[in-house]
């Protein structure tokens, strides 16, 4: 007991110190950057929640309200999880803390506890098994699952199928059944203990070798024997219906079973992994037991993006309070844009954990440009707040994390374009060379000639254009008007268009495309030069210009790790 | 009459009034709104991406077909780029075949031509001007109206097929049926401004700025708008527009409600009455 005791402090040491170190882990304020926004009101609020406690303990965190809501298997899966891991912890594990001072005649091998025991185990593995149906069966959960999915799942099933197979591996072992006799038996004469064998054996399915007497005569006996001395503390080991069917179904290879003494084993792997799930409480999904409750409390079964009490703390518990059911993804209004650009950072149960990392400053650049394009991609229709089973405010995250993104000028391919010239970034673009995007989608609008050989430079597409109207100096302001970037494409110089900010600050609005006397797509066109260009500087993970731009510091190329301030209107703005 | 109803993703957060009204009003004229879980329009991606863009649209269209429903929006942007994406597939077999691989990893099929309309087209081909103006309990007579069309409704015409793109009449026909007086003004199908807002904020404020000085010069009380992201770019606070008084940009939906007497007027009405009832 005592290598027990090292082995449950050490766990213990661990789970504190991980706690302790993610909660204390200073977030670096490029990631989620926000400021207290309600400290004045911040004690109401908190009242506020508290009076509400005790109705969100029950509907939110007991009975699974936001479960339910989402997915009602989900909830089915979690309910029989929680409630029979829950009972096992309470009155299995902890049994010397909770059953046996606070229950009259306690004893684990009676009933019912022996018996709640195995129904407790059984709804687990039931719950476990679900999971494992739902991880494989749902076709948008496959991206949204990773090695911590797994790893918890597997588990939380092994801890409960290890403790079945202890049980079932003690119910057929002699040395079990002779360690119970040396203790607590004492015989009257030599023919006690082969009766009492005979009666364990037929009755309770310990396998002895040779084989107990099964003489009816010597089992009543037995029977005598064991209420007598036995039955205070051991109900038949029938009750404990999981694990006698385990029994009964590796008997025959009982002999070796007990020989290996496989019941020890099962014991250092129950408790092995116990303390394994304890140590590792801190790390990943893992915490959302202590995580996701307390969010819940503080989310007062709101499920909108309102951020109440309105406070970094607050902002924090919901960060790490994922469960990683992938919920959100599978109904994520981009998660087709995911299916096309393979991105998994579009999807948000992937992007949070990006968005964790990063706020840990452990990703690289390409991982940030990653993160920056899931970030970017989200349309903001609060779909996945709404539907969070664990009530994470996820809005109010990504509209944060979108403004940090911005902030250093990481908020995609517009902002990366604005901060060189358009003949610079010809010159980089030109060298660069068509993307694979151009290669294999290719032989679009710009670079067909059809498309455009119509054109008869009549400037009707500049003169209808409301962005050239707006611009005092449209030569200065936006480098090429619509029409001259028609006749660079018709000369075979599209590197020379596709930085130019009348393509990028295009309005989209059509009209030059609606009054072309020769019916030439020019709006699409300016739409696929922009595609073309972002999808070159995708390619070569671009998030500033490699050159030193107008107004901007010089840097050397790829240096795109440090935040720089966004050089606002560094090709000119029309005042 | 029943629809899909497909509100687009910035309703929820970001305009949710325009839900409530679109809703109310459809209830009240007996326009059933079918929610299904729809994708993403297409629309903000089609800058970057094209695949993704057609992807997302065709995905919705599927969603419908499923439920045998035609897809109705208030929002005219993903109206457009829904209409948009059906041109594209009709025109491009190697992005249809692209899409087509998509939508069977989903295991989902290629849908047939799924109608798509934007709202004032349901209006006034399924109630028409004729039933709005009997269901009017208080008409907003002296109201000076400028109907702010929409660029990706109207624009390319073949494509959206949603008006005539050079000549429109649908939203006046709707607004004056309740009693409303439209203006006539200059830059009345001109854009808004919000395709860049975030990406040119210089030029996105200079083309609402314009738009709006236009329709004061031309005498209008309040804007009709009839789109998610013209709403939300005049309703963007900005420090110019304080300084000049301008039109309010109202929802039409609103404006509809007001007069059918469903909610109280959403701006103050000439008779000098804040309220409609």
């Amino acid at each position: 007991m005592t290598v027990f005791r090292l082995l449950l402090v050490s766990a213990v040491c661990l789970c504190l110190a991980g706690i302790i170190r993610r909660y204390a882990r200073r977030l670096s304020g490029s990631a989620l950057p926000r400021q207290d926004r309600s400290r004045g009101r911040t004690p109401w609020q908190i009242t506020h929640i508290l009076l509400h406690l005790p109705v969100t303990l029950i509907t939110d965190v007991l009975l699974l309200r936001r479960t339910l809501r989402t997915s009602p298997y989900r909830w089915v899966m979690h309910a029989l999880t929680l409630s029979g891991f829950t009972g096992l912890l309470l009155f299995h594990a902890l049994d010397d803390v909770v059953s046996r001072p606070f229950i009259a005649g306690y004893e684990s091998t009676l009933d019912p506890w022996q018996w709640l025991r195995n129904l407790l185990g059984g709804l687990v593995v039931a719950g476990c098994l679900m999971a494992l149906v739902r991880r494989l069966r749902t076709r948008g959960l496959r991206p949204a699952t990773r090695l911590q999915d797994w790893l918890f799942m597997g588990m939380v099933a092994g801890i409960v199928l290890s403790g079945f197979a202890l049980e079932a591996t003690k119910i057929i072992s002699p040395n079990v059944f002779n360690r119970m006799t040396d203790t607590y038996f004492v015989p009257e004469s030599d023919a006690d203990i082969p009766a009492l064998q005979a009666f364990w054996s037929a009755r309770n399915g310990v396998r002895f070798s040779p084989p107990a007497g099964t003489d009816a005569e010597l089992i009543a006996r037995g029977a005598e024997l064991h209420a007598d001395n036995c039955s205070y503390c051991h109900a038949d080991t029938s009750s404990a219906f999981l694990s006698r069917a385990l029994a009964t179904a590796i008997s025959p290879a009982a002999d070796a079973l007990n020989a290996a003494q496989t019941d020890a084993f099962f014991w250092f792997l129950h408790v092995g992994l116990a303390l394994a799930g304890l140590a590792l409480l801190p790390y990943g999904k893992f915490l959302h037991p202590v995580a996701t409750p307390l969010n819940l409390v503080l989310r007062n079964r709101r499920h909108d993006a309102a951020t109440i009490p309105d406070t970094a703390t607050a902002a924090r518990l919901g960060f790490e309070a994922c469960t990683r059911c992938g919920e959100c993804s599978l109904h994520c209004s981009v998660a087709p844009h995911f299916a096309a650009m393979g991105n998994p950072n579009i999807l948000p149960s992937e992007k949070l954990v990006s968005l964790r990392k990063h706020a840990a400053g452990a990703l690289d650049t390409s991982a940030i440009n990653a993160l920056a394009e899931g970030s970017r991609i989200c349309t903001e229709c609060m779909r996945c707040t709404d539907i969070c089973p664990s009530g994470i405010n996820l809005q109010d995250l990504w509209l944060s994390s979108k403004q940090a993104l911005r902030q250093q000028a990481l908020d995609g391919p517009n902002t990366t374009i604005r901060q060189c010239t358009a003949t610079q970034w010809a010159e980089v673009l030109r060298t660069q060379g068509a993307s694979r995007f151009e290669q294999v989608r290719g032989n679009g609008l710009a670079d067909r000639a059809e498309s455009f050989w119509g054109c008869v430079q009549c400037t009707t597409c500049t003169s209808v254009c409301p962005v050239v109207a707006v611009s005092e100096a449209p030569a200065k302001d936006l480098d090429l008007t619509p029409q001259q970037i028609m006749n660079l494409l018709r000369m075979g110089l599209k590197d020379q268009t596709l930085a130019a900010r009348m393509v990028w600050s295009c309005t989209t609005c059509y009209k030059c495309q609606e009054h072309c006397p020769q019916n030439i797509q020019v709006a699409d066109i300016l739409f696929e030069l922009r595609q073309i260009a972002t999808e070159r500087l995708r390619e070569r993970d671009l998030t500033a210009c490699p050159l030193p731009g107008p107004s901007a510091p010089a840097r050397a190329p790829m240096d795109n790790a440090l935040p720089h301030p966004a050089p606002k209107g560094s090709s000119g703005d029309p005042a | 009459m029943k629809y899909a109803y497909f509100p687009g993703c910035k309703i929820a957060h970001h305009l949710p009034d325009y839900g409530t009204s679109v809703r109310s009003l459809c209830t009240a004229l007996g326009i059933t709104l079918v929610p299904l879980e729809f994708s993403c329009c297409g629309w903000p991606v089609r800058h970057e991406n094209a695949v993704a863009s057609v992807f997302s649209a065709v995905r919705n269209f599927a969603v419908a077909a499923r439920a045998g429903l035609s897809i109705v929006t208030p929002c005219k942007c993903c109206f457009g780029n829904l209409k948009y994406a059906q041109a594209r597939m009709a025109s491009d077999a190697g992005l249809a075949a692209e899409v087509g691989n998509l939508l069977g990893r989903e295991g989902l099929p290629l849908p047939d031509r799924v109608e798509v309309l934007h709202l004032l087209n349901v209006l006034d081909r399924d109630i028409g001007a004729d039933r709005l103006r009997e269901r009017t309990v208080r008409p907003l007579h002296g109201l000076k109206v400028a109907c702010h069309y929409g660029c990706h409704a109207l624009r390319p015409g073949n494509v959206t097929e949603f008006d005539d793109p050079l000549a429109p009449t649908v939203f006046e026909r709707i607004l004056t049926a309740v009693g409303a007086t439209t203006v006539e003004w200059d830059l009345r199908l001109e854009c808004c401004g919000n395709p860049l807002r975030g990406r040119d904020d210089t030029i996105s404020d200079a083309l609402m700025r314009k738009k709006r000085e236009n329709a004061r010069a031309a005498g209008a009380d309040v804007l009709a708008t009839g789109c998610t992201y013209c709403q939300m770019q005049f309703a963007a606070p900005s420090g110019e527009e304080k300084t000049h008084p301008a039109p309010d940009a109202i929802l039409f939906t609103q404006l509809l409600e007001a007069a059918l007497g469903l909610a109280p007027a959403p701006c103050a009405m000439p008779d000098g009455t804040t309220e409609a009832r």
